[in-house]
């Protein structure tokens, strides 16, 4: 098997297991998505009743619950591998590392994913927000590309935090400088989407934010290796 | 005539060497599973392990025998590759565990008495893992009925076939060893590093373990085995090391281990 496969074939494995994982411990999926609701409750009541400026607020206000509910999800997706030391059992496997990290980028981009499902209509909803069923697509399809933006550093810097004490300290702190780019490209697309783009500027967007998520999904996956090895 | 370099594992070819069949020179000698030279590995400023010399030839057992606190994990899990040595060369199977960890990791595993366990997963749900990630080149073309077989009868072979569906959190800790020692089965490496391999086990599966581990052996397995259990391992293992504060203190044949606990105890009261 050449080293392309028996990544994808261990990504695949890794990926399945933890969404299984998650599954029957749907603890996260609830926490985070609470979270998210809470954050975007606060924010509307906050910027409301004007409907003008919720309708302004709305852009803003999705990517805060986005990054806030990201970084609990990331910071939790490698306990599942602090319990009974599994992380190095999985160490001790012949396995390709970058397998490893792709297979919990998946599973944490398919988390993200999973929350737009329910943050993009409570916004909707919420803000006021105007929103046909290619609104709804694009919203979706932009939350996507943020979600592979994130999840990918995300994935890093959770393994490398995930043996400190201090995990929840610090993996925001590594995290956020390295998302602003991408934060801000996804901001300015979802108000394109929502309030318009007549100066057609939502492709630039996208392509900054495709751009960004191939540097991240690349480097991080080539990175991942040297933070799994523990042994210095 | 082939001569047998015990410092590197290898073979000297001289001009007289009879050649096999393959070409290769002869050697009547098995190379080295574990070279150990000067090894040291330290936690800050404690040395866990120091000046470690240790030649292991394949199929060879070995009993680490020591206190708690030794260094007996550290020693393994040196081995393994799961900490880097501070001082010193380390080469397994000519070598490093750390340099060339796909040279040596499908040819090596750790039985720890952690299980590597996940709470949630089915007992069949972690065998399948464990076939998926040994990489076996037909698991990934083999149809998922036949993968779902072969798992059952591998938890057979460990008496867990009624519990195939059950999540490992509702094991107990004999239970949860058993299923662990099947990662070890799926991945069928060369050498065997056992870290109280009897612990948490009732006498039916500390029976079962040492009859898996004579298999092993029998099969020309490297078995190093670190247990308090000295009774049990050195039946299974021809040679014994001690450790004492991270040195090897005394070295001989593992039926005569307790004598040789007895002899460093003593020089170390005298």
């Amino acid at each position: 098997m050449n080293i392309v496969r028996r990544v994808a074939a261990t990504a695949i494995l890794i990926a399945q297991k933890d969404l299984r994982l998650e599954w029957r411990n749907r603890a996260r999926l609830f926490s985070v998505a609470l979270f998210g609701l809470v954050v975007l409750l606060l924010l509307s009541l906050a910027f409301g009743p004007n409907s003008d400026d919720l309708q302004r607020a709305a852009p803003g206000s999705l990517v805060v619950a986005l990054l806030f509910s990201s970084i609990l999800s990331l910071s939790e997706s490698f306990r599942l591998e602090r319990e009974d030391s599994a992380l190095e059992g999985l160490a001790l496997v012949p396995i390709e590392p970058m397998g490893l990290f792709y297979g919990k980028f998946l599973a944490n981009t398919l988390f993200l994913l999973l929350l737009a499902g329910i943050l993009i209509p409570v916004t909707v909803v919420l803000f006021v927000v105007e929103a046909d069923a290619r609104v709804l697509l694009q919203l979706t399809g932009f939350w996507a590309l943020a979600a592979v933006g994130l999840a990918a550093p995300g994935t890093l810097y959770a393994a490398m935090t995930s043996r400190l004490r201090s995990q929840d300290v610090l993996l925001p702190l590594l995290l956020f400088p390295l998302e602003v780019p991408a934060l801000i490209a996804l901001v300015k697309s979802f108000g394109f989407i929502l309030t318009g783009d007549p100066m057609e500027q939502l492709v630039s967007w996208t392509k900054l934010l495709i751009a960004f998520d191939l540097i991240y999904v690349a480097l991080c996956g080539v990175l991942f290796p040297f933070i799994l090895d523990e042994g210095s | 005539m082939a001569s047998y370099d015990q410092r590197h594992g290898s073979c000297e070819m001289h001009s007289t060497d009879s050649i096999t069949a393959s070409g290769e020179p002869a050697c009547t000698q098995p190379a080295n599973a574990v070279t150990a030279r000067g090894v040291g590995r330290r936690f800050g400023r404690t040395w866990a392990l120091a000046h470690i010399d240790i030649e292991i030839k394949q199929g060879e057992s070995v009993l680490l025998v020591g206190h708690n606190g030794s260094g007996k994990t550290t020693l393994l899990r040196l081995l393994c590759g799961l900490l880097r040595p501070s001082t010193g060369d380390l080469r397994l199977f000519g070598s490093a565990p750390q340099q060339q960890p796909f040279e040596v990791r499908p040819r090596l595993t750790l039985v720890s008495h952690r299980t590597y366990l996940y709470e949630q997963l089915t007992a069949l749900e972690h065998v399948r893992l464990w076939m998926g990630l040994a990489m076996d080149s037909t698991y990934h073309s083999t149809p998922a009925e036949a993968q779902e077989r072969r798992a059952k009868e591998l938890l057979e072979t460990v008496g867990l076939e009624q519990r195939a569906a059950d999540p490992a959190v509702q094991f107990s800790a004999g239970m949860r060893k058993r299923l662990s020692l099947l990662r070890t089965q799926i991945e069928d490496p060369d050498l065997i590093l056992l870290d109280e391999p009897f612990s948490a086990l009732d006498p039916a599966g500390q029976d079962m373990v040492t009859d898996w581990l004579a298999q092993l052996r029998a099969r020309g397995k490297t078995l190093i085995v670190a247990s308090h259990a000295l009774e049990q391992a050195s039946k299974l293992c021809a040679k014994a090391i001690v450790l004492h504060t991270g040195q090897i203190v005394w070295r001989g044949a593992a039926a005569d281990v307790t004598a040789g606990l007895l002899t460093h105890a003593t020089k170390s009261n005298s």
